[in-house]
């Protein structure tokens, strides 16, 4: 079953439009969709060149596919066929080209096209069925070929970028981390110096004392 | 002088202060002569004098008039014995300049002011005042430490010409200027001093080589007005200013009315017919404009003074509310829509510490690398995007591209980081009373036929979404899926426990499923026209609604018609008791009674929906607590008390389709900035609050407006001028997130004198009528009325004790010529609905409605409810050709006086929300027949305006839409009253004369002397 749907252009990760009512009855959709928008930048940043991948998260799973610079993503339910989300995002493909197709470069604004909701959700609803008699028809067509689409899991996606963070996290720790070794090395060499030192200076300091002594005396 | 520069062109002169304060560099590519300066000023649009301080006014003066003065033949002084200036100006001693230097200090919080009004223009200002100022005159002679302050005062002296009658007065003041008392030796000998004064103005802190050109650009001296001011200006400086020269300033400050009464008699002494009306509605006062010509208009913006006060003192001793009307949407006229910008990939520019959007008023610096924000002064990096050199005079190159860089209104396209979801779609879900009585008063049908009708023109087509949900003791939710023929009706009756039956489809897509909506209101009214049930399950219902659509927001509209009977809540009769009033409980009974309303009202607001009521019963609905829901959700309350189809239908067709087709703004939040030192402290209208200053507004449209009040935070004010600015974040209907910002400067002051110059009666009563409504919420009505009138007379006790004590006014009132209405409308609010009388004089929803009413209403509109309009028309119908321009002529508002209703007259009383026709006794029969018909004879209670057909009807009626089409937001539904016809003449016509002393009341006239006395009494 369909859970959220959203078009994005992939050259700068801007919005164009978005079901409506996503995420009605998803617990922690807002992390869903924080997820979405991450996954967005990172493909205008020109990760994931595959133009149509599955990306496993928690309960659901993303399929979008990427066609003339937009991204039409979707998230379903781990059972909901594959086959049925990718006739799904093709069919909000054709619609959307159709439509907005020449606009696309030129919008300026986020959701520019979010009249295109009311197609998303009418379409949404032809699919929401598994099993009704179009659906099934669909899931026999063999025509459609998803085999070969890669399914990765989001914290592979998205963790190219963590992995950076995690790199220059660790070089920073480093740096911090040497340095207190330098301080400490320092630290040590005195100690060790005055630790030499420290018997001569106490004889030689006793031996004067006792020379002061013995002036003072006579 | 007069002759060059007539009027207006005085102004540019007044910025040219600026530049001697805070910049004087500034002065030098000003040299009078060139035609550089020429080119600069004409791309600098006429207004600069207001701009801020670092914007360089001089080009704004303009080059003629330099240049005009530096050619020695014209003479510059408006009057006519002034010789031409550059002369005398060699002639000069030095003296003059140090004295003029110490000037500067002074003159500094004056800049931008406007032109205080022509004292021809000010009420009765008898001559005999300038009398006495002769008198007075040589007291500042002998004091040299004035000298200072002083010499502005000259400037009112070459008043210029333009003002042919005053002038001629004018040169006996010239011994007030204290500048040269040597040189003035006598009143008459008045042409080598004159100059002498201009130079003594000049504030040069530089050395004298700016000398000449500044000359130049004073050289048209006249700016009286301008420069009048500032004498005032002075006057504020503790102990500089003794009240001396005074009376000449006080002609031109403030309008006074003599009165004299006898005490122990009743007789006010007061002519009736001379006391201020304010016949003309509302006047915005020019001056906000004027002074920083980058405002955004007033019509969105409005402050109680144009001045704002420097010190907490000064804020303590302005007695009127401090403080900002906005009215965010307010309607533009064809020609002045505000502007949409588009950042796009820039982002929107705002300040990084205040978050103020880019504005008219900020100052590009470094060759335009960054910027200065004017609110709190941090200077920001221009992004590379928006980077634009500057030219010469600091300016942006681009300027003229750049929308909001000259205007005080625009609107940004907001990026996706002002969402927190994609921009809703417009949502309109009916909530609608099916009981017993609301069949039977026919509202159903109504309300069926009106949503029918205006289906088309919701905004936001295709994206609007549409949903139902009837009640009485059960809840009917009805299936619109597009793929149905016929509607689905689904009874709930588990009223404890309320849930939605469908999860989709109970809000459908309304292009999809048009035909099932329109075959659902086509069969509505008949579906119930039987039914027999009295209860009414609203507050199920109005959990049900919000189940429905707590997942898009938008708007709710309830249709109410008795009192919540079953279920969540339940309201009771609450005994709207006589013995309550006047008691600590009486304030309980205009509260909600279940603390479930608020609850909802805030969960409302949470989801996005504002809830609009419509209320019709004939009995009482508590609409104070019903109304509680439309206060928090930024929504409105209708109020059609025992509503019939037949009189009501029009109204409730008219304000309901107006409802549902005005453009409106979607989940909305709005705040509003100023700068350092003040702070909003106080919001009043309808909304909830979400943080200290974000007011949540889940519908906003034009009819709304929203009031807020200033405190100061700081004990002294430092800076010269103080920014405000309101962004409004929505959706608009056609699926854009955008911001509309609204930037405005006010100058900060330290003379009360000039606080009460800029006041503004519209927003102070706008503020006013709040505060006292938020009274009577906890208070008694009593003390709600007392407290407005302790103000009142706090007030112009002030004021009184600012002018008249040094000039022995003695028994004449006076008061600011901008507050000239302030008794009037104060008189007015205290005869308006949700403050009047006590126990009998209103019902309590109808006061409960009327209090949510003003509390969201436009100053404009507040004024004509609280001054409403009486106009007579009967000699225009009876006019044998009618012409377009009798129109204008007939319009002619009357005071509200009964013994301005004249038998043989028709009248018509209009306050905005409802017309009265009063037809007087001895009205000639031909136009009662004409225009009732047959049934003019008639009991006028039962018969209804309708078109006849011959011309008199028509024009009455043509009258009438005139009236309407004025201002759409309400329908004024005709009432027709025969003069003599009780009670029914009293109740609609009579009480609301607000000039007549009605049963236990004032009269204009006795509430003037009344106020008058009180001031008095200090």
């Amino acid at each position: 079953m369909v859970k959220m749907t959203m078009i994005a252009r992939v050259t700068d990760g801007l919005p164009l439009a978005e079901g409506l009512d996503d995420g009605r009855d998803l617990a922690d959709a807002e992390m869903y969709k924080q997820q979405v928008k991450a996954l967005f930048k990172n493909l205008s940043k020109g990760h994931n060149e595959a133009s149509r991948m599955s990306i496993e998260t928690g309960p659901y799973v993303f399929h979008y596919i990427i066609e003339g610079r937009v991204c039409y993503l979707t998230m379903c339910d781990r059972a909901y066929p594959k086959k049925l989300a990718f006739q799904y995002l093709e069919d909000l493909k054709n619609e959307f080209e159709r439509v907005n197709g020449s606009q696309i470069e030129t919008a300026a604004r986020p959701y520019a096209f979010i009249k295109f909701d009311t197609f998303i959700q009418k379409t949404k609803k032809l699919y929401l069925d598994t099993r009704t008699q179009r659906n099934i028809a669909k899931l026999n067509d063999e025509l459609y070929e998803v085999h070969q689409i890669m399914t990765r899991n989001v914290q592979e996606v998205l963790g190219v970028g963590e992995k950076l963070d995690q790199v220059s996290q660790m070089s920073s720790r480093l740096t911090s981390e040497s340095r207190m070794y330098a301080d400490k090395a320092r630290d040590l060499n005195r100690q060790a110096l005055i630790r030499k030192w420290a018997p001569v200076a106490i004889v030689l300091g006793v031996v004067f004392l006792l020379f002061w002594v013995k002036t003072k005396l006579w | 002088m007069g002759t060059e520069n007539p009027g207006r062109p005085n102004f540019p002169m007044r910025p040219s202060f600026t530049p001697f304060a805070s910049a004087p560099p500034t002065v030098r590519p000003f040299s009078p002569s060139g035609p550089g300066t020429g080119s600069e000023s004409s791309n600098f649009r006429p207004i600069p004098p207001g701009a801020p301080p670092t914007m360089t006014p001089f080009s704004a003066a303009g080059p003629s008039p330099p240049v005009r003065f530096s050619d020695p033949s014209v003479p510059s002084a408006p009057i006519a014995s002034v010789p031409p200036s550059g002369a005398p100006y060699q002639r000069f001693p030095t003296p003059p300049f140090p004295s003029a230097a110490q000037a500067p200090p002074n003159r500094a919080p004056p800049m931008g002011q406007p032109p205080f009004q022509p004292p021809a223009g000010q009420i009765s200002v008898p001559p005999p005042f300038f009398r006495p100022q002769t008198q007075v005159l040589p007291v500042p002679m002998g004091s040299p430490p004035q000298n200072a302050n002083f010499p502005p005062s000259s400037m009112n002296v070459p008043q210029p010409p333009t003002d042919s009658s005053l002038s001629g007065p004018r040169p006996n003041f010239q011994p007030p200027f204290p500048g040269y008392p040597s040189k003035q030796p006598a009143v008459s000998q008045a042409p080598s001093p004159f100059p002498a004064q201009q130079g003594s103005f000049m504030p040069p802190p530089a050395s004298p080589s700016p000398f000449p050109s500044q000359q130049g650009s004073y050289g048209p001296p006249p700016v009286s007005a301008t420069l009048g001011y500032q004498s005032r200006d002075q006057m504020q400086h503790p102990g500089s200013a003794p009240p001396t020269g005074g009376v000449q300033r006080l002609t031109e400050d403030f309008s006074s009315l003599s009165v004299q009464s006898i005490p122990g008699t009743n007789d006010p002494g007061l002519d009736n017919r001379s006391l201020p009306r304010p016949l003309d509605g509302d006047v915005v006062p020019s001056s906000f404009l004027e002074m920083y010509p980058m405002n955004c208009d007033p019509r969105y913006l409005r402050l109680t003074t144009a001045a704002i006060p420097n010190s907490q003192s000064l804020v303590a001793r302005w007695h009127l509310p401090l403080g900002a009307v906005v009215c965010p949407l307010a309607e533009a006229p064809e020609g002045e829509e505000v502007p949409v910008i588009n950042f796009a990939s820039t982002g929107i520019i705002r300040c990084r510490r205040c978050r103020t959007y880019v504005n008219p008023y900020v100052t590009f610096t470094d060759a335009g690398r960054k910027w200065r924000c004017n609110i709190c002064s941090l200077l920001n990096d221009v992004p590379g995007e928006y980077f634009a050199n500057l030219d010469a005079t600091g300016r942006r190159i681009d300027l003229d591209q750049r929308p909001e860089l000259i205007k005080g209104s625009v609107e940004f396209v907001a990026p996706t980081e002002y969402m927190v979801r994609p921009p809703m779609p417009p949502l309109y879900f009916f909530l609608i009373d099916v009981s017993i009585s609301a069949v039977r008063s026919g509202m159903i049908e109504v309300v069926a036929e009106t949503i029918r009708s205006c289906l088309d023109e919701l905004p936001g087509f295709p994206r609007t979404q549409i949903g139902f949900i009837t009640y009485d003791s059960t809840v009917h939710f009805y299936n619109m899926k597009s793929s149905l023929t016929q509607p689905q009706m689904m009874v709930v009756s588990d009223l404890d426990d309320i849930f939605v039956p469908l999860p989709d489809d109970l809000l459908v897509n309304f292009s999809e499923s048009r035909n099932v909506v329109e075959t659902f209101l086509d069969s509505l009214p008949s579906m119930f026209q039987d039914n027999v049930n009295v209860e009414s399950a609203f507050g199920p219902a109005l959990k049900a609604a919000f189940m429905v659509m707590s997942q898009l927001g938008g708007k709710l509209l309830i249709f109410q018609n008795s009192l919540p009977s079953l279920g969540v809540g339940r309201l009771k009769l609450r005994g709207d008791d006589l013995r309550v009033y006047g008691t600590d409980e009486e304030h309980i009974l205009r509260l909600p009674e279940d603390p479930f309303y608020k609850q909802m009202a805030a969960d409302l607001t949470k989801y996005q929906i504002g809830v609009n009521i419509y209320a019709f019963s004939d009995k009482y609905t508590d609409i104070a607590s019903l109304g509680t829901l439309a206060k928090y959700t930024g929504g409105q309350v209708y109020y059609y008390p025992s509503f019939r189809s037949g009189i009501h239908g029009d109204k409730l067709r008219h304000e309901l389709a107006r409802d549902l087709t005005r453009e409106t703004a979607w989940e909305a939040v709005m705040r509003i900035r100023c700068g350092k030192g003040i702070r909003f402290t106080s919001y009043h209208g309808n909304f909830m609050l979400r943080s200290t200053d974000l007011l949540a507004l889940p519908t906003v449209d034009c009819d709304k407006a929203y009031a807020m009040q200033l405190s100061l935070e700081e004990t002294l004010l430092t800076t010269q001028t103080v920014y405000f600015q309101v962004a409004l974040l929505y959706t608009a209907s056609c699926g854009e997130r955008r911001i509309r910002v609204y930037t405005a400067a006010a100058p900060v002051v330290t003379d009360l004198g000039e606080m009460y110059r800029q006041a503004d009666t519209g927003a102070i009563f706008s503020l006013f009528s709040r505060l006292a409504i938020e009274k009577t919420l906890t208070g008694k009505l009593e003390d709600a009325r007392n407290s407005l009138q302790l103000m009142l007379v706090k007030a112009l006790r002030e004021y009184r004790n600012l002018y008249s004590v040094q000039h022995r006014l003695g028994a004449r009132m006076i008061y600011p010529e901008s507050l000239k209405f302030l008794c009037l409308y104060g008189l007015a609010l205290f005869k308006s609905v949700p403050l009047k009388g006590g126990y009998a004089d209103v019902q309590l929803d109808e006061r409960c409605a009327a209090g949510f009413t003003m509390m969201a209403l436009p100053v404009k509109k507040l004024l004509k409810l609280l001054y409403p309009s009486l106009i007579r028309i009967d000699e225009y119908l009876l006019k044998p050709s009618a012409q377009a321009d009798d129109f204008k002529n007939i319009m002619k508002r009357l005071p509200l006086v009964s013994e301005n209703l004249d038998s043989r007259g028709l009248y018509i009383y209009d306050d905005g929300f409802r017309f009265v026709i009063w037809f007087g006794r001895m009205v000639s029969p031909d136009i009662a027949k004409n225009l009732l018909g047959p049934d003019f004879a008639a009991e006028l209670s039962r018969v209804t305006l309708t078109e006849h057909d011959n011309e008199m009807s028509r024009r009455l009626m043509k009258i009438l839409k005139k009236l309407r089409e004025s201002d759409p937001s309400y329908y004024q539904l005709p009432y027709l009253v025969r003069q003599g016809e009780q009670p029914r003449e009293g109740l609609l016509l009579l009480v609301n004369l607000i000039e007549d002393q009605m049963g236990g009341t004032t009269g204009y006239a006795n509430w003037i002397t009344l106020i008058h006395r009180q001031v008095q009494q200090n």
